[in-house]
């Protein structure tokens, strides 16, 4: 019993990281139609950003973060502007184009970073608190609260400013947001822009849980996919459910199946997608003919 | 096509004395190379052929020389036995990659894809049967009688004569019917379905495909190596694979191997320099996907299609020739007469609380002409999805050809002798007229595959007969000079045109035409009159839709006036356009139906009447008041 | 951001169309039509189905491209104007289908409506308006749109576009689907609105619900317009029903 919770606990602060990666997918994802699959190595520039403002620059771990956020949430928009053109038009392409972007975001990590990786400390020095027995890192908390404050901000900008209301709109009709008067590669470009902020938020809080190096995007992103895929594609709710899913599933087989834990982690997943494509909270799209 | 045959003689020879102008460390790398060019085409079959992303294919690789690996080493197979089963295992990876591909596509398809290589790469480096992170070395050298392949120059005539004999088979398939519907399926599953593909049958297909490539580099990889370690089929490399033929051409096998060869190339030129070249690599891909989406090999053709538009001398001589009717068929079938050909009963379609079609009931004899018409929203492309199997009904039954096909899949239906067109017109954008023509003519059932392993003399001779077929339709529809054009590129009355050839290609017993007349202009609609007449006379019933009520007064037989998912009225054209309810329904005013007709006149309707209309007395609208 | 001056100030202006063509492809979806609205006019243009209006309604919003011709509004060139600025020079639009956000509670939909204003006390005012206008939309405020019945989404939509205060509303077949008594309503409301100095440009099937709320029509056919005149001429001439019959 003990244990089932330490690996629940365990799950839960990476799951938080997970839904918070798939949180950016989402959001581009469905205001957009746009699977970013540069998203991971988005993720990774601001993990490796976070800690070099941390660790080299000495700013403190959260203007370290706030400024990683910014960075990548420039390169957002730089990704959004370059493919542009290609949307409403071919969505396989434009997959195509976002690996070709994460192709180049990984060739910057190393030219920048080097390939030796880098492991970054625990902001929080707090001793690991004692709950009914199960030991929990400071850190974890703070992770979990960090995505937790995100959630609620994110669903806030959704639910109560007016830019946010604007972006959905766009999602649901373009042709409806643009007679409204809405700029929609504007409001485009402010999703693209706020998914990668996630990203990197999501890599910065992972930077001192895991060891920072060009390939955490890899690791970090395909998780996030199956997260934002199993809670249902641009579903916010789902995103954060399928991202502790997740989580807790990984380290579920991390610790049954040692080795075999990513093994395990995708069969579970793949079959998960083929009984219910649509995941939990994902919406059924009809085909017109 | 003998300065083809002369470069292509040329390049063989050069193919040949190549390894007398190389060192020993370039021979490896041009042996690498080859090995990509192998799983560039495996991926090219899935990707840019199919239409199926697939982020597998580095473990399709990994399979194919893992499999051979273990098996040498451990359980004493000699190579080529281990060869043999390893490609099996491959092929039956891919069976297993492709299930997911049956309920998902696109991104899902890719990420699903993905997540199974990352699978398969954490299996590899953390089983203690693959060697965990060291890998397995030690696979014994593959022997050919009297030839020494631990020479490398030696082994890259094995590697040439194999990737020789890939490329030289993947363009087989393309070029033929499986690869055709292959084709056709990416440019759009829902028509090839309705043409008779079957879809799911045709993706499992493109896996296999893509797994017996991967496995065949695999082994070859194995031989050539003789060792195997999970670095070599990482992510980073599938993304490198990805990148080859994403700047090769996707939709090009021959474009894929040169993207492999050249990547290959570049990279080991630029070893030093290896994350500046990934960092190149990944620009290149991103400007071709903006710029050029058909990669390098597609670059020739569009440069030929600026020079042709910037010269401007369009010297278009072609010309839609007249359609040549069809010989009419003076009996129909029997079977017809004792049981209507198409029978709807009370059919109902909810989406999501929305009533499209609310217990609609419908007959349809053979040898009728039945216009179905109605306001904007009535039902009416619903109705015909879910006669063709797109849809299924919420209630109700459909009955086709005698059998209930409520729950019959379009592909089965297209099977059974129906075709449709549709209202947005869904030609196979990347085909060209002739081969939009001859996925539809193709009646075989998928399952006869086998052919392409084990009798290829018979795909090709099925294959003679098709364009035989292909070319006397053509001409029937009077489309021989637009054979080999993209559909796209031709004006929309052709295009629509072409999509009624296709549809009859299929031999059908009921074709259902959605709004066929919808952007013609006068003198095609009467073309379009006189095609439909022609195709009933050969013996096939015909539905259709139309907005166009001169036409619909002036072909059809019996009208069926549908509003807000229901039957208004049904009957003669005259009769229909009479009932009050239509009126209402079409201008909102009932009074207005005491405006009188232009009078019905004598019928001076030369056409032939089968028997089928219950009532003579009724006079189609005469040709001067439809104009 | 460019502030353009709120629409009913404006002196009244007449949308003047001129010479307006469009293709899709190799279709010609319309061809060189003309016509004008004087403001507070109602002006509908009738046909049947694929005879080209929706397109030129489309093509007035900027939402699909012109290939021929000129519109002004007034003094104002609307040509090159974007379609997401139209709302600014004072055009409303519901588009064929209400195209409601589906997603977003009725409140939000309306108050995007209002979203090329600042969100102000003005809007409230303006919301309280529409809400008196169509107290329903008042009473589903929380529900979201897609769970609407047809003709609530078309309140609503309606409702959207004047929350921009718009000079001019295009209306895409506001019956479509609709009951008798329920497009009766919606029409009542849209002759107080006109009352009020809004200019309507009606595009209807239904060829009786617009003479009786129009001033003057169009017929369109295959693109052109077949015929003009007042409603009242309209409505007596049996060519309008041969032209939707195909006699």
């Amino acid at each position: 019993m003990q244990e089932t919770l330490q690996t629940l606990v365990g799950g839960l602060s990476l799951g938080a990281v997970y839904a918070l990666v798939a949180m950016g997918f989402s959001l581009v994802y469905r205001t957009m139609g746009l699977v970013n699959f540069a998203h991971a190595d988005i993720a990774m520039i601001g993990a490796y950003a976070a800690s070099t403002f941390y660790l080299t620059s000495k700013l403190p771990f959260a203007v370290a973060m706030l400024v990683a956020i910014v960075v990548t949430g420039a390169i957002g928009l730089v990704i959004e502007r370059v493919l542009r053109p290609l949307e409403n038009k071919d969505f396989d392409l434009m997959l195509i184009g976002t690996i070709g972007f994460g192709i180049v975001l990984q060739a910057v990590a190393i030219l920048i970073w080097g390939t030796t990786g880098r492991a970054v400390p625990s902001p929080v020095r707090a001793a690991p608190l004692d709950l009914f027995g199960v030991r929990v890192r400071t850190y974890d908390l703070l992770v979990m609260g960090v995505a937790a404050l995100a959630v609620i901000g994110l669903a806030w900008f959704l639910a109560r400013t007016k830019r946010g209301a604007a972006m959905q709109a766009v999602a649901m009709d373009h042709e409806a947001a643009t007679a409204v008067g809405i700029d929609v590669g504007r409001s485009n470009a402010l999703a693209f822009s706020i998914g990668a902020g996630l990203a990197a938020l999501a890599g910065g809080l992972v930077g001192p849980m895991l060891y920072v190096d060009a390939s955490l995007g890899g690791a970090l992103g395909i998780k996030g996919f199956a997260a934002a895929m199993l809670g249902g594609f641009g579903s916010i709710p789902g995103a954060v459910v399928g991202g502790l899913a997740i989580g807790v599933l990984d380290s579920y087989a991390a610790g049954h199946f040692q080795g075999y834990s990513v093994l395990v982690t995708f069969l579970v997943f793949t079959v998960a997608i083929m009984i219910r494509p649509t995941g939990v909270f994902g919406e059924r799209t009809v085909s017109r003919a | 096509m003998k300065l083809r045959i002369g470069s292509l003689g040329a390049l063989a020879v050069a193919l040949w004395i190549l390894p007398y102008g190389l060192g020993s460390y370039s021979i490896h790398v041009v042996n690498i190379a080859v090995i990509y060019a192998l799983l560039a085409i495996g991926m090219g079959l899935a990707m840019g052929v199919s239409g199926q992303i697939n982020l597998a294919q580095v473990a399709f690789f990994g399979v194919g020389a893992y499999t051979l690996a273990i098996l040498t080493t451990h359980s004493g197979y000699g190579f080529w036995a281990a060869a043999v089963l390893a490609l099996l295992a491959t092929t039956a990876t891919g069976l297993l990659v492709g299930i997911p591909a049956l309920r998902m596509q696109s991104h899902y398809l890719g990420i699903v894809t993905l997540g199974l290589a990352l699978g398969f790469i954490n299996w590899i480096t953390n089983a203690s049967i693959s060697g965990g992170a060291d890998g397995i070395s030690g696979i014994p050298l593959p022997t050919l009688p009297g030839i020494d392949l631990s020479s490398e120059y030696l082994y890259y005539y094995l590697e040439l004569v194999v990737c020789a004999l890939g490329l030289g088979f993947g363009l087989f398939v393309v070029r033929t019917s499986l690869g055709r519907r292959l084709r056709a399926m990416r440019d759009d599953s829902l028509a090839a379905g309705a043409m008779g593909a079957e879809i799911p049958l045709l993706r499992m297909t493109a896996f296999v495909l893509a797994g017996l490539y991967g496995g065949l580099a695999g082994v070859l990889y194995a031989g050539l190596i003789r060792y195997v370690a999970p670095e070599t089929f990482s992510i980073a490399n599938m993304f490198i694979l990805l990148a080859m033929v994403i700047i090769g051409g996707r939709r090009s096998l021959v474009g894929c191997v040169v993207g492999a060869v050249g990547l290959t190339l570049i990279r080991e030129w630029l070893s030093d320099f290896s994350t500046y070249a990934q960092l190149g690599y990944g620009v290149v891909v991103v400007l071709m996907v903006v710029f050029a989406p058909t990669g390098l090999a597609g670059i020739p053709s569009r440069a030929l299609e600026f020079v042709r538009r910037r010269g401007g001398r369009a010297v278009n001589r072609a010309e839609l020739r007249p359609f040549q009717p069809y010989e009419p068929v003076t009996a129909l079938e029997s079977s017809s007469l004792d049981e209507p050909l198409l029978e709807i009963r009370s059919v109902t379609k909810d989406f999501r609380g929305l009533r499209a079609l609310d217990d609609v009931s419908l007959t349809v004899a053979a040898g009728e002409i039945r216009g179905i018409v109605g306001p904007n929203g009535s039902g009416k492309t619903t109705l015909f999805n879910v006669i063709s199997g797109f849809y299924r009904a919420s209630s109700g039954k459909v009955r086709f050809a005698g059998r209930d096909t409520t729950t019959t899949r379009p592909y089965t239906l297209s099977l059974l002798g129906l075709a449709r067109t549709f209202q947005n017109l869904r030609l196979f954008r990347q085909l060209t007229v002739r081969e939009n023509i001859l996925v539809a003519l193709d009646r075989t059932r998928t399952h006869t595959v086998w052919q392409y392993a084990l009798w290829q003399p018979g795909v090709i001779r099925r294959e003679r007969r098709l364009r035989r077929q292909a070319q006397k339709l053509l001409e029937r529809f009077g489309l021989t000079d637009f054979a080999d054009a993209a559909p796209g590129s031709l004006p929309y009355g052709i295009q629509r045109r072409i999509e009624i050839a296709r549809a009859m290609a299929t031999q059908p017993r009921l074709l259902l035409l959605d709004e066929p007349a919808a952007g013609l202009n006068g003198e095609e609609v009467q073309q379009l009159a006189d095609i439909v007449r022609s195709i009933r006379d050969r013996g096939t019933t015909v539905v259709l839709i139309e907005h166009n009520m001169g036409l619909v007064m002036s072909l059809c037989e019996r009208v069926t006036v549908l509003s807000s998912g229901g039957v208004i009225a049904e009957g003669t054209p005259a009769e229909v356009v009479a009932a009050p309810a239509v009126i209402e329904a079409y201008l909102g005013d009932s009074a207005m139906a005491d405006v009188p007709l232009p009078g019905p006149g004598p019928n001076p309707d030369p056409g032939p009447n089968p028997g089928s209309d219950p009532d003579p007395t009724s006079a189609p609208a005469s040709k001067e008041a439809t104009r | 951001m460019r502030k353009i001056p709120a629409p009913r100030t404006e002196t009244a202006a007449t949308l003047t169309v001129e010479d307006l063509s469009v293709h899709y492809g190799g279709v010609c979806a319309v061809r060189s039509i003309g016509f004008s609205v004087e403001p507070g006019a109602s002006v509908g243009i009738i046909g049947a189905n694929g005879a080209g209006k929706t397109s030129t309604l489309k093509v007035l919003m900027g939402l699909v491209p012109r290939s021929g011709g000129r519109v002004t509004l007034g003094e104002r060139d609307l040509t090159r104007v974007r379609a997401r600025d139209m709302v600014r020079h004072g055009i409303g639009y519901v588009p064929e289908g209400r195209h409601v956000f589906p997603g977003l509670s009725v409140e939000k939909n309306l108050l995007l409506g209002a979203y090329a204003r600042r969100w102000d006390d003005e809007t409230r005012a303006t919301l309280e308006e529409v809400h008196q206008l169509f107290p329903m939309l008042r009473e589903m405020s929380g529900r979201l749109a897609g769970a609407l019945s047809g003709g609530q989404q078309q309140m609503l939509a309606i409702g959207r576009a004047l929350m921009a205060r718009p000079r001019l509303l295009l209306l895409d077949e506001p019956s479509m689907g609709l009951s008798p008594k329920l497009v009766g309503f919606i029409l009542d409301t849209l002759q107080r609105l006109r009352e009020e100095g809004l200019s309507l440009l009606l595009v209807e099937q239904n060829a009786k619900l617009t003479f009786g709320a129009t001033s003057h029509c169009l017929v369109m056919e295959n693109g052109t317009v077949a015929m003009t005149g007042t409603s009242e001429e309209l409505s007596q001439d049996t060519r309008v029903r041969q032209i939707y019959l195909g006699l």
